[in-house]
């Protein structure tokens, strides 16, 4: 981006403004000057004989106002400002996109539902007191049950960052069964990072105290974590010259809130990342190419409102990655249930209505259409991806 | 730590490599990306720019209105007959006046230099955009995103405590809308005066965009002052009186206020939001096993894509079940005898973890590994 060509367009503008300003400025006091100049000399008249009277200087004073010419020096410098002020924005029309609304569709939105899912957002991200101030002010019903969800959420979580686990583990230890049932050993962890922090606040005794209560339970699975963390008591004081300093490495919090999040999102039944993050961040990545789309298209506008499909692929990250779709080779057709994925002998994937094709309607043996090798429609079988 | 691992933290550090050895392969990829992303940020310069010329010129205007009006006090008094003392008094005012206009332009120049300010640092907020420290400047973006859409739809204390929160108040136009509430909340209490003499302001761009804003306020205007008022039962004029034709007045001045300033007529967000639903939007999104990570599993998200068009594929993309990776030369997809696709970073692992058998997740059929198959995907 030629953002440097952009700043110098836009120091031009404003050294103009800045020189109109004192041009102003100096034609402001130059007629200040003389109309003072007029008012010291009249009021020097002392006896009314004199040759000069208020007359002859006020007319004085007009033909020299005139020489100034106020108004042709102010324009001079406006003009030029004019000019540049003009120029900018065509300087931004060319390295921007200046309408990025031209592959917008005419479809409203429902300004109800997008309320309620920035509402949703703003709770997630914890900006409570922000939330509420859009239900109140967009007049939305509140969502009440997802608010006290993240409120709960974020309770745990900001306990976390001032090394409190507490809550955490209470949390943990109430879901303790979903938690097993996924496979996470997240209680562990959370009683392992307690347990080192006891170790280096408070000493050995209430170490092992803590270990004898909260560890123990665990040591028929995870014998060798606990035999590790035994180990660390034989270093009380001195962890950071043991065998074990990485157990006191602050990226275990970071790493144990993240896991933490991830948990209490899916209990929750959500998302971990934002849906509107996710899908604005697609919309930034997808926008351009729609705009060329548009752009080629703009005879078409008709179409560009009533199609079914975008013509062309819009290309987005890995993360936005969200189902398998399979694309026949041949074809081009998109795998659904009517026409599947299918696997040829050798390997290679068609869907169904290719590989009919190739075989007369499912009458004779076949060549695969990217290896020589031979193939009959009853070798073939059907993916699941 | 690791010695820790189950399914459930392999799964991240399995992400982790994959993102990284992407920001190592596709740089310059990212890059492209980036710099068409900032091509989208046109509104973002154009709008303080407009605010910081339309300052120049109602300051301007007021030097030139000003001087000429003292000249031409100058050369009245030149041409009459005034009394000594009257001619001081004279002369003293209009000193006083200059004085006053001194003023006028300093106070004017300051608000000038805050807004040319307010260019920069937007300037210099696109500048700061890199490859690098990207999620931040992602979460502004977006929360300049919503502060935009809040100011759209005139809810301006929560735009304003958005703003606040995160500290942006330079890379958002609240000042500029804040013209506008004044116009739309007296449009709301039928009122057309702020709207008459904001259209007084901007006559010249109106009249250059060929608007009939004005004329669509006057005719307003003109009906509120019949008066048979509501009373009537005439289809066609009773129409004229109803509230809906001041709602109507006030989307006909967002747009031409919007027009002026160089913004999109739609909310930033809308417009955002339809290119990412459209680009995200597949048939499976609608099936009951939607990944709760798709944004459109939720209903709302479904509900505002539901007019959009599905996305395109040229070419397969297959995310494994287990793993939620992308299956590609690097992480092959591997087929079980049941025909269900895996891919082999998954499978190996639970090969390795349980002597060499594999369990289908989806049918809970046990394999051995020896038995998957590689699948090409073209």
């Amino acid at each position: 981006m030629e953002l440097n060509t952009i700043k110098d367009a836009f120091d031009r503008v404003a050294k103009k403004q800045k020189l109109s300003t004192s041009k102003s400025q100096e034609v402001i006091d130059q007629v200040g000057h003389e109309i003072e100049q007029a008012l010291a000399n009249i009021q020097s008249i002392h006896d009314s004989a004199s040759p000069v009277d208020q007359k002859s200087i006020l007319a004085e004073l007009k033909t020299k106002l005139n020489m100034v010419g106020p108004h042709n020096q102010l324009e001079g410098s406006q003009k030029e400002l004019s000019i540049n002020l003009s120029k900018f924005p065509k300087v931004l029309d060319k390295f921007f996109n200046p309408d990025i609304s031209k592959a917008y569709r005419n479809v409203d939105f429902d300004p109800h539902i997008v309320n309620q899912i920035i509402a949703s957002h703003f709770y997630r991200e914890g900006l409570f007191d922000i939330a509420d101030c859009l239900i109140n002010e967009a007049g939305e019903p509140e969502l009440i049950s997802l608010k006290s969800h993240f409120v709960e959420m974020h309770r745990i979580l900001e306990a976390m960052r001032t090394r409190n686990l507490e809550p955490a583990l209470n949390w943990a230890s109430t879901n303790r069964e979903q938690l097993k049932q996924i496979g996470s050993n997240l209680e562990l962890k959370l009683h392992r990072l307690q347990f080192v922090e006891i170790l280096q606040k408070r000493g050995r005794a209430d170490a092992l105290n803590y270990a004898r209560t909260y560890l123990a339970p665990f040591a028929s699975l995870h014998m060798d974590e606990i035999q590790k963390l035994m180990g660390c008591l034989l270093w009380a004081g001195k962890l950071d010259r043991s065998p074990y300093t990485e157990l006191m490495a602050p990226s275990h919090w970071e790493k144990l809130a993240e896991e933490l999040t991830r948990h209490l999102c899916t209990f929750l039944g959500q998302s971990y990342e934002s849906p509107l993050s996710v899908a604005v961040a697609a919309g930034v990545e997808g926008l351009p190419t729609l705009l060329k789309l548009a752009n080629v298209m703009a005879a078409k506008k008709q179409e560009w409102q009533a199609m079914k499909q975008l013509p062309v692929p819009v290309d987005l990250g890995k993360e936005f990655q969200f189902h398998s779709i399979f694309v026949c080779p041949v074809s081009r057709d998109q795998g659904s249930e009517e026409n599947p994925p299918m696997l040829l002998p050798c390997g290679h994937v068609l869907c169904k209505q290719s590989i009919t094709k190739l075989s007369k309607n499912n009458t004779r043996a076949f060549k695969c259409p990217y290896c020589p090798l031979d193939a009959s429609v009853s070798q073939c079988r059907q993916l699941y991806f | 730590m690791e010695t820790l691992s189950n399914g459930t933290t392999a799964s991240p550090t399995a992400t982790a490599t994959v993102v990284s050895s992407a920001t190592v392969t596709a740089p310059s990829s990212k890059l492209t990306q980036l710099a068409e992303s900032l091509k989208l940020e046109h509104q973002f310069l154009r709008v303080p720019f407009e605010h910081y010329k339309k300052t120049i010129r109602a300051n301007h205007r007021i030097v030139e209105k000003e001087m000429s009006a003292v000249i031409s006090s100058v050369a009245e008094a030149a041409d009459g007959d005034l009394s000594r003392e009257d001619a001081v008094q004279h002369l003293n005012s209009l000193v006083s006046r200059l004085q006053g206009l001194k003023r006028k332009l300093e106070e004017g120049s300051r608000t000038e230099h805050l807004q040319a300010q307010r260019c920069r640092a937007r300037l210099d907020h696109l500048e700061s955009a890199d490859t690098e420290s990207l999620s931040e400047w992602n979460n502004t973006r977006l929360t300049r995103i919503l502060v935009d859409y809040m100011l759209r739809l005139s809810y301006y204390d929560t735009a304003i405590k958005l703003a606040e929160s995160c500290n942006i108040q330079d890379l958002v136009d609240v000042d500029v809308f804040h013209e506008a509430k004044k116009v739309i909340d007296a449009l709301q209490n039928k009122e057309v005066a702020p709207a008459l003499v904001w259209c007084a302001d901007n006559k010249s761009r109106l009249k250059k965009s060929k608007s009939k804003f004005e004329f669509q306020l006057r005719l307003q205007e003109f009906i509120e002052l019949l008066a048979f008022k509501s009373s009537t039962e005439c289809a066609t004029y009773k129409v004229l009186f109803e509230t809906k034709q001041w709602d109507y007045l006030v989307d006909q001045f967002k747009q031409e206020f919007c027009r002026l300033y160089g913004m999109t007529l739609e909310p930033l967000l809308n417009i955002y939001l339809q290119a990412g639903l459209s680009a995200l939007k597949t048939p499976f999104c609608y099936e009951d096993d939607c990944t709760k990570e798709d944004p459109l599993s939720q209903e709302s998200f479904r509900n505002l894509a539901l007019q959009l068009p599905f996305s395109k594929q040229h070419h397969s993309k297959l995310v494994c079940y287990i793993t939620k990776e992308l299956m590609d030369t690097e992480n092959p997809p591997l087929v079980l005898p049941n025909g269900y696709v895996y891919s082999t970073k998954a499978l190996e692992e639970m090969a390795a973890k349980n002597n060499g058998k594999i369990t289908c997740p989806r049918t809970g059929s046990v394999y051995n590994y020896s038995a998957v198959v590689k699948a090409y995907i073209s």
